[in-house]
């Protein structure tokens, strides 16, 4: 079995502020990451959106520089910068050629210390902003994933997306954006973490200069609720023309990184559908052809996250393909696991693992992860003893505990006029449907 | 000190050929070439087999990994029309049923080894490629000569896989916007050249594949002398090429045709599509007609994309994003083809403005790098980024794994990635007013235009 390498290192900052650092000297290349303790579902519930809208704009301004000036400083450094904004969490992404580190970390603490939030700038990206959302309705399987989240965490701040929708954005104002920032990007909510080419002084140096940019402020408090299910079999139906395939989730809640069953849980699922052998690939892709692919997954969150099944047959295989999954699911539930399959599973994570730490980034983003959603200590750093602990027993407790057969939802994107009654009786026991246009907000 | 080395190979070679059984499993050792520039090279070991197995060796001790990626000179290029797809279906046969493996057991003995798998096709290669924990390297070498030399074609694996590749086609093609622009713009920008169809194929071509169409297909093209195994990672060199000695140097090499491809004629005039799908706002997609990968000007025709579409600071994407507010999306490309290919742009709409308003703000921008240099700022703002982008594709043994393979199957030049980098370096801006007089040029140009369907529940309201 593959063993972690080593420890992330532990850097001391100012203020007691959690550091990490992967060093790698391979390339002359450094990346970090300022990460907060919060995201979108910490907006205000009429504020869909200012999450990232705030993260966006510190490339829009700051101290005095344009946007493009500051576009034009980040590229003739061979740097880049991103930024990116979940549920829980938000973080800044910095990466340079090593011999620009200086000027780069000049320039961000300039970026997150003084942003401008320039009133035009905020018009022209709310405008951006809602071009993009009207385009990501060209993407079916993001129609799928949205409307699945929506449904799911209902009346939770897990069913907001970052994005915002086409109603809220144009409701941020500057005060909303200088609000957010206020509270939520201060030092005490942030976790730096570096990896690449620099070592434990320079990383603390660096660090120490970017929590300087930072105003001074608490943790911002995690006061999230835990998310509930509706009960029942429920189908949502986004509808959109000319399918000539549909986009298909089923699932429920899955699990809490804090169950004791969660690594049962997760070992099971992996046979169920988290490989390229997995049941629900052999039955859908190899056996029938039905679907290019076909996967199980359990999301992982500060709260209990999602279980999900998703694939995307043909529109003439959907209703029988939904059958199979259902099938499927309830022998997985019902049945459990064989002796082989965890075996054969219990080899594979603990083999694989090695990819999961091959690189300084991957390891870095681990130790940053544990700290961030708040995991287990050795949540990673014991992954493959975990996986090995696991007897077929707890895998199928865990499974019969946590995935529930009589509460699922369904999302369908596909046409509706072509497919409907078909899908419905391929779902028994179905209590509701919900036919949405693909262009709603 | 590199003469050293490579004596030190060609002992190292000498000594493994005292065992070999036949001149099809003898080795030669071809070279050393650098992989990288400055304190960060590496040294990349090429050597060919008896039986003309080329193999590219980068020791990378970095972690406890392994890739193997072999990449085969068949692409779609290769096929006939009414048999396009079938190097794609490849794609999937390859990992069905061989000789001594039954179905489904290829994938399950990677997964239980905890390896990472999968494959590529493209117009003029395609590549599979194994990343595996270091100590279980000569699994990969086991199931890919099995499956060079043992695959077996018949029809429920071929049936079962032209289903799954119909999906694939629904997936990328019939239901994305993006994909389906895309195979139209070749479609119509190349006539006689193999390029005109899709990798994937027609979908009435994917439906018609018969096990002996596959069988033929295999026969010619799937050979050692056709194929190059690059091995990168944390492994020994002579371990390495014991076991390929012993797994390949049986396979015997096979008589490959002599490609009958027609070079597409200089095209004349502009060529419009006009579609029609149900989305909220135009797209558009050019088509210059570009140069070939290994051609002096492809290296600065790709500078000056970085000009004009790399980044926001770039400037078709101020302009057109940002100050215009016309685009959500905008993209820029030179096809990395063997054979003159398309330099693509793509553009889609922001509601409420057309592909028409698009195209007359991007052509007004290409006039004037066609008339003026561009500013060394921007020249030198392009140049960094591409090294960025070099540096960040080499972080992991899979992406040096299929930089040189990429470069030494198109090009025969393993490290061409980073000789393409120093190119970067010397590119001035005259000679990015030269390519863009030379290929921006609205003859030579095709034209797709996507409108929207007005069937949306928006539109009906």
């Amino acid at each position: 079995m593959s063993k972690p390498v080593r420890e992330t290192t532990r850097l001391t900052l100012a203020g007691g502020i959690p550091g990490y650092l992967e060093p790698s000297h391979a390339l002359p290349l450094v990346s970090f990451t300022l990460a907060l303790r919060s995201g979108a579902a910490h907006e205000p519930e009429d504020r869909g959106g200012v999450a990232r809208l705030t993260a966006r704009m510190f490339r829009r301004g700051a101290a005095g520089m344009t946007s493009r000036e500051i576009e034009e400083a980040v590229d003739a450094l061979g740097g880049e910068i991103a930024v990116d904004v979940g549920g829980s969490t938000m973080a800044f992404h910095g990466t340079v050629i090593r011999r620009n580190l200086d000027p780069f970390v000049d320039l961000v603490t300039r970026l997150l210390g003084s942003p401008t939030f320039d009133e035009t700038e905020l018009g022209r990206l709310r405008r951006e902003s809602l071009a993009e959302l009207a385009e990501v309705r060209d993407n079916d399987r993001s129609l799928a994933q949205i409307a699945f989240r929506r449904a799911l965490f209902a009346g939770h701040p897990f069913s907001r997306g970052s994005s915002g929708t086409i109603s809220s954005i144009p409701k941020l104002g500057v005060g909303d954006l200088r609000e957010f920032y206020a509270k939520h990007w201060v030092r005490g909510n942030a976790v730096l973490g570096f990896s690449g080419d620099l070592d434990e002084s320079l990383a603390t140096s660096v660090g120490n200069k970017l929590l300087a940019a930072l105003p001074e402020g608490p943790r911002v408090a995690d006061d999230l609720a835990e998310p509930t299910v509706k009960t029942g079999r429920h189908l949502i139906f986004v509808d959109k023309p000319d399918r000539t395939q549909t986009q298909i989730i089923i699932g429920s809640l899955g699990t809490s990184a804090h169950d004791e069953d969660h690594v049962p849980l997760a070992v099971a699922n992996a046979i169920f559908g988290g490989t390229f052998t997995s049941r629900l690939m052999r039955e859908i892709r190899s056996k029938r052809g039905w679907s290019y692919g076909a996967s199980a997954r359990l999301s992982v969150d500060r709260r209990r996250q999602s279980f999900s099944m998703w694939t995307f047959p043909a529109a003439t295989d959907a209703a029988a393909c939904i059958a199979v999954e259902v099938d499927l699911l309830d022998k997985w539930v019902t049945a459990g696991i064989t002796p082989k399959e965890l075996g054969f599973v219990k080899k594979y994570l603990g083999r694989s693992y090695a990819f999961d730490i091959d690189t300084a980034s991957k390891r870095l983003h681990q130790a940053l992860d544990v700290d961030l959603l708040g995991l287990p200590a050795d949540y990673y750093s014991n992954y493959v003893s975990h996986v090995e602990a696991v007897t077929r027993e707890g895998a199928n407790a865990a499974v019969a505990k946590r995935i529930s057969l009589t509460d699922q939802l369904y999302v369908v994107v596909g046409t509706a006029a072509d497919l409907l009654p078909a899908i419905q009786a391929s779902i028994p026991n179905l209590e509701s449907t919900e036919v949405v246009p693909f262009d709603r907000d | 000190m590199a003469i050293r080395k490579s004596d030190r190979r060609r002992e190292l070679t000498d000594k493994i050929n005292l065992t070999a059984a036949s001149d099809a499993a003898r080795w030669t050792f071809a070279g050393d070439t650098l992989f990288g520039s400055g304190d960060n090279a590496e040294t990349v070991s090429s050597y060919v087999l008896g039986n003309g197995l080329t193999v590219y060796l980068l020791i990378d001790a970095s972690a406890p990994v392994v890739s193997y990626f072999t990449w085969f000179n068949v692409g779609s290029r290769h096929e006939k029309l009414g048999k396009t797809g079938l190097a794609h279906l490849f794609e999937h046969l390859m990992f069905n049923e061989s000789e001594g493996l039954a179905a489904g057991e290829f994938d399950r003995k990677l997964e239980e080894n905890g390896a990472e798998s999968n494959a590529a096709t493209w117009v003029d290669w395609t590549y599979y490629y194994e990343s595996l924990p270091a100590e279980r390297f000569g699994l990969a070498v086991t199931l890919e000569s099995q499956r060079m030399a043992r695959l077996i074609l018949r029809e429920p694996q071929v049936v079962s896989e032209k289903e799954v590749v119909a999906n694939e086609r629904r997936y990328v093609v019939e239901d994305d916007i993006e994909g389906s622009i895309n195979e139209q713009l070749y479609k119509t920008a190349f006539t006689v050249h193999p390029y005109h169809w899709p990798t994937i194929g027609w979908m009435e071509d994917i439906q018609a594949f018969t096990p002996e169409d596959c069988v033929d297909f295999y026969k010619t093209f799937y050979a050692p002398n056709n194929a190059t195994v690059v091995v990168c990672g944390a492994v020994k060199e002579q371990d390495v090429l014991t076991r390929i000695r012993d797994a390949y140097g049986v396979i015997p090499a096979s008589t490959l045709p002599v490609e009958d491809t027609v070079p597409e004629p200089p095209q004349m005039e502009e060529r419009t599509v006009t579609m029609t799908k149900p989305t909220a706002s135009d797209k558009l997609m050019l088509g210059y007609r570009g140069p070939a990968l290994g051609d002096g000007d492809h290296i600065v025709l790709s500078v000056l994309n970085e000009v004009l579409f790399g980044g926001r600071a770039s400037r078709l994407y101020r302009k057109l994003v940002i100050e215009q507010e016309l685009a959500t999306q905008l993209r820029g490309w030179v096809s990395t083809f063997r054979d003159p290919g398309l330099y693509e742009m793509y553009a889609a709409a922001r509601a409420g403005t057309t592909a028409e308003q698009i195209l007359a703000a991007l052509e007004a921008e290409l006039d004037i790098v066609k008339s003026e240099p561009v500013t060394e700022a921007e020249l030198s703002r392009a140049k960094a980024r591409l090294e960025l982008s070099a540096l960040q594709g080499m972080d992991t043994t899979s992406g040096k794994a299929e930089q040189i393979g990429f470069y030494a199957t198109v090009l025969g030049d393993p490290n061409a990635s980073f000789r393409r980098l120093e190119a970067y370096r010397r590119v001035t801006a005259g000679d990015l007013r030269r390519v863009a007089r030379t290929y921006l040029l609205p003859r030579a140009r095709t034209r797709i235009i996507v409108k929207p369907e007005a069937v949306t529940a928006e539109a009906a309201e």
